[in-house]
């Protein structure tokens, strides 16, 4: 559906109060929130989002609907970006924002990964561009690597 | 429950229903939840049609002499679409009547 249109039906479940929950495509905020992963948005208020949260608004720059994690905040609005992009999507008013992501599942299960206390640490490390594509691929490359440290060292404990 | 022709019904405060590139898109809000991802409806032209005259105004049988005219079809056929689907969306609650 065009972003405008859905992010309308989206806003007028959040004006009931109620949360729209609805399948996300895309890899802007891959590994946290995947391509088929289906997202729950609930209505936010400006003065409970922070930094880290991930929130869904129009991207002025593309009109298309966009969830994306809260760098940070100023009197001239939230600075947004993908945590799998390169840029940020720039400042989003305040007014612009949709909701806020609050659950993420992934094949059924749900991940609260990138929801948590981490999500602050995540928010640092992507606005200072630490956080890229590239560190994505290395991380592919070494989990099996370090899932299998960490087994062998909780056989060594036990 | 019974459908009756001679009645108003409007959509239930319990869905949200919006035209999203001349396709209606219906959301239920069930169990406090919006879920376009498991509960989501869409209808053919003679749905959104009948839909979208559910204006609190017209009785149902309002709705199929306005609909035999634009359909070209015949009243009784367009009266039993209309009663066949405000009972079905009646049974899932999306539907309500006014009486």
């Amino acid at each position: 559906m065009p972003g405008i249109s859905f992010a309308g039906l989206i806003e007028e479940v959040l004006e009931k109060k109620v949360p729209f929950r609805f399948t996300a495509s895309g890899l802007s905020m891959s590994p946290f929130i995947r391509d088929g992963d289906v997202i729950t948005i609930a209505p936010s208020s400006s003065y409970d989002l922070k930094r880290g949260d991930v929130v869904a608004f129009i991207n002025p720059s593309t009109n298309l609907l966009t969830v994306h994690r809260i760098l940070l905040f100023s009197k001239s609005g939230y600075l947004i970006k993908g945590d799998n992009t390169s840029k940020p999507d720039g400042q989003v008013l305040a007014s612009d924002i949709i909701g806020q992501v609050v659950r993420v599942e992934h094949s059924g299960r749900n991940m609260r990964f990138g929801l948590g206390v981490e999500r602050n640490a995540i928010a640092f490390l992507s606005h200072r561009g630490w956080l890229t594509p590239n560190i994505w691929k290395v991380w592919r490359v070494i989990k099996p690597f370090a899932e299998k440290w960490i087994i062998n060292k909780r056989r060594s404990i036990l | 429950m019974d459908v009756k022709l001679n009645v108003v019904y409007v959509p239930s405060e319990g869905v949200v229903a919006r035209v999203i590139e001349d396709e209606l898109i219906i959301v239920p809000l069930i169990a406090g939840i919006g879920d376009a991802d498991d509960e989501l409806y869409t209808m053919n032209e003679t749905g959104k049609a009948i839909w979208l005259s559910l204006d609190g105004i017209k009785t149902l049988k309002d709705i199929a002499v306005d609909l035999s005219d634009k359909f070209n079809a015949s009243p009784s056929i367009i009266e039993q679409d209309v009663i066949g689907l405000i009972e079905e969306l009646t049974s899932r609650k999306m539907v309500v009547s006014l009486s």
